[in-house]
């Protein structure tokens, strides 16, 4: 029995093509575990927002992955070309890409040398430049852009624009984000295409009205995939139901009860990403008071569980194993039958479920 | 690199010689300009590469109230190498002379161009209701040397004042131009400048001739002249006129640089002053200036004849640019400075952005006071 995602399709397709329709040159990003939904499958649906062009008046003509090992998965399901976002280094699994494959890729590069040295090896290779922002993550200031500028020339390059990964919880970024384009400007470069992400709808309509000569694309993931929660359903089977008196022994660890009521056994576990601490990404100190106050419940034995039982959270009764998690339903509450469905809630991106089931 | 260059105090007459050997400065930045404006204190400066004179800047000292502290302004200037793409050599030795002579902050308007849209872009803009300011339509060009300047002004840690809706407090960030030499370099002809106008200025400059419009040059013997027409067209046109006595003193210390330098225009017909000007030039580049035109007899055109006069003198003067000064941001139809816009666009020429103003705080406690200061006064 498994961790199941259920889709809406119906509902999905149509969140995937209104977005695709108000995103005008919108790459879509399929990375990591998929959203939840697995590389693959976006990259199937990647294609298939591709071939309803006509439909959302957004050609579609770039999917972006993560890294070099995920093009596996993709190139085969999505017939365009692909944006590789993390930066090309001279080693590693950039360097293994087969002809056909690196016909397709787009490259990422994000250091001078690593410029000079793409271009010795593929002299016909196509890349974004990445820009420093304030992230300081990977990417060149102004004047390594100047040096790029200088290095490739007036002559045909394979230089596709620039690339800004945004930090998030900034106010806004269209402060950072003019002054990276004057920096663009600065440098020279014969280029006017922008990659960038974490824009709000509202952000993007005031850079592309400021900047009426250049093209913005923006990187969407979750925005796109998950973007109408409603749309998308984590469940849990049921697998066993005991019911236990106060003082009753239990689990791996040999717990005993708090109190009467019942040990239930659902699907899910560590395996599966349930159990694991990832950060929320919400920092309000509203959050972070909740999360000191599970730790507290974690002390006396108490964990609140992503599990919910007729729409109510209920406890871990003991830390999640790798594939079922035990959780405590005290007396007077329904008791679920075994095989019911309980629902979920999950981080997508740190989630691997068993199954997608697209309705 | 950081460390070649030094700053100090020079004499107005080396001021002057160094920015006549200059192919062009704003005339703000000129020594006369410190006469004009002599409610402020003033300085020459100038930068050094050993002994020889690199650069100078006209420093403006305002004053903030009961203290003595001062704004320290270089408008439109000061005239450095701004394609030197280490412009912190430049102002480290200013800002350090200014700060050890009171300045709380240093505003200056370095003369750079960031962008340009040529006359059919701006036309097609103000037709096109979709657009409301200049920057939402695609200029002709965006230029790599505005852009380095901005760019390293932003890195040093240099605010850019905001140019919310109509002019700016300070100089204009965009402006009207008229190219006077082709993108060879080559001078343009008489008859290359005014095809490139519109039907309309071409139409009326011949009007104007036909009728019998009499453009001349004036001496300060008619400055009163033409300060009677530009009181009359205050009231008119709804502006603060400055007294006679600002015009005079312009026209003494500007004129005493060099005759060309300050020009008055007149244009009559039948022997009534039908619009009087004010052109000014440094170097190869010209300005309109100050403008003033009747009530009566619009339709002789007056107004166009004395731009054409003012044009054909500066291309004889060998001027590279003919400059009708500031134009606001709007390209909205309904807005009442688009009237302004749609005149100078008749010329034909090119909308031109600046870098704009740029702030650098000394001391963060009185700029903020300061800054209130200015809000409060609206």
């Amino acid at each position: 029995m498994s961790l199941t995602l259920t889709v809406d399709g119906a509902r999905w397709r149509a969140h995937l093509l209104a977005t695709a329709t108000r995103s005008p040159g919108l790459v879509p990003v399929a990375k990591g575990n998929g959203y939840g939904l697995s590389l693959g499958r976006l990259a199937r649906r990647a294609q298939w927002l591709a071939d309803h062009v006509a439909e959302t008046g957004a050609p579609l003509d770039l999917l972006a992955v993560g890294t070099y090992d995920e093009l596996g998965e993709v190139t085969p399901r999505y017939d365009g070309d692909v944006l590789v976002m993390t930066p090309w280094r001279p080693f590693g699994a950039a360097l293994d890409l087969d002809d056909r494959t690196a016909a397709r890729v787009v490259h990422t590069v994000s250091r001078p040398d690593d410029l000079a040295a793409l271009r010795e090896r593929h002299p016909s290779a196509r890349f974004v430049l990445e820009q420093l922002t304030s992230m300081r993550r990977h990417g060149m200031t102004r004047r390594e852009l100047e040096a790029a500028a200088q290095a490739l020339g007036t002559a045909r390059s394979g230089l596709r624009g620039v690339a800004l990964h945004l930090p998030l919880g900034t106010t806004s970024h269209l402060g950072e984000v003019s002054r990276l384009v004057n920096d663009v400007v600065a440098s020279g470069l014969p280029t006017r295409t922008v990659y960038v992400s974490h824009l709000t709808h509202a952000e993007m309509g005031t850079l592309s009205s400021r900047y009426p000569d250049f093209t913005i694309r923006p990187r969407i993931g979750t925005d796109l995939w998950l973007g109408d929660r409603g749309a998308l359903r984590v469940t849990a089977t049921v697998l066993d139901v005991h019911p236990v008196e106060r003082g009753d022994v239990f689990g791996y660890r040999g717990r005993s009860a708090p109190k009467s009521g019942h040990i239930v056994v659902v699907s899910g576990g560590t395996a599966h990403g349930i159990g694991l601490e990832a950060p929320t990404g919400d920092q309000s100190l509203r959050a972070r008071a909740a999360t000191l106050a599970r730790g507290g419940m974690d002390a006396a034995g108490f964990v609140r569980s992503p599990f919910s039982i007729d729409g109510k959270q209920r406890l871990f009764a003991e830390p999640p194993h790798m594939q079922a998690s035990m959780l405590f339903l005290p007396s007077g509450a329904r008791t679920p039958r075994i095989g019911e469905q309980v629902d979920v809630r999950v981080r997508f991106t740190a989630t691997d479920v068993d199954r997608v089931v697209v309705d | 690199m950081t460390t070649r260059l030094t700053l100090r105090p020079i004499s107005a007459q080396e001021h002057r010689d160094f920015i006549a050997g200059q192919s062009s400065a704003s005339f703000l930045q000129t020594p006369a300009w410190a006469s004009v404006k002599a409610e402020w204190r003033s300085e020459s400066v100038g930068w050094h590469d050993g002994d020889t004179l690199v650069g100078v800047g006209l420093v403006l000292y305002r004053q903030l109230p009961k203290v003595k502290r001062y704004l320290a302004y270089l408008p439109e200037g000061p005239v450095i190498d701004w394609a030197d793409d280490d412009l912190a050599a430049w102002l480290a030795p200013l800002v350090s002379h200014l700060k050890a002579n009171g300045a709380f902050a240093v505003r200056m308007g370095p003369p750079v161009v960031t962008r340009r849209w040529s006359a059919e872009q701006v036309k097609a803009g103000i037709a096109d209701p979709a657009v409301r300011r200049l920057g939402d339509v695609p200029p002709l060009e965006r230029c790599q040397q505005g852009a380095r300047v901005v760019a390293q002004l932003h890195e040093l840690g240099w605010q850019q004042q905001g140019t919310e809706g109509g002019f700016a407090a300070g100089q204009p960030q965009f402006n009207f131009q008229v190219p006077l030499v082709g993108d060879d370099g080559a001078p343009r002809t008489e008859a290359d400048v005014l095809a490139g106008m519109n039907q309309l200025w071409r139409r009326n400059i011949k009007k104007a001739d036909k009728s019998g419009v009499e453009v001349r040059r004036g001496g300060p013997e008619d400055l009163e002249a033409f300060h009677a027409l530009y009181a009359h067209t205050a009231e008119r046109d709804h502006f603060t006129p400055r007294p006679l006595s600002y015009f005079r003193t312009m026209v003494d210390a500007l004129g005493a640089e060099d005759p060309d330098r300050i020009q008055l225009w007149l244009a009559r017909h039948e022997g009534d002053l039908v619009a009087a000007t004010i052109a000014i030039r440094v170097g190869t580049h010209a300005w309109y200036s100050y403008g003033a035109s009747s009530t009566e007899k619009r339709e002789v055109r007056g107004s166009n004849a004395v731009q054409w006069a003012m044009i054909r003198h500066a291309l004889a003067a060998g001027a590279a640019v003919y400059d009708l000064r500031g134009i606001t941001e709007t390209l909205d139809a309904d807005d009442p400075h688009v009237g302004l816009i749609q005149f100078k666009v008749g010329t034909g020429g090119q909308a031109v952005e600046h870098a704009g103003e740029w702030d650098l705080p000394l001391n963060r406690a009185i700029y903020k006071a300061f800054q209130l200061y200015l809000a409060r006064r609206g």
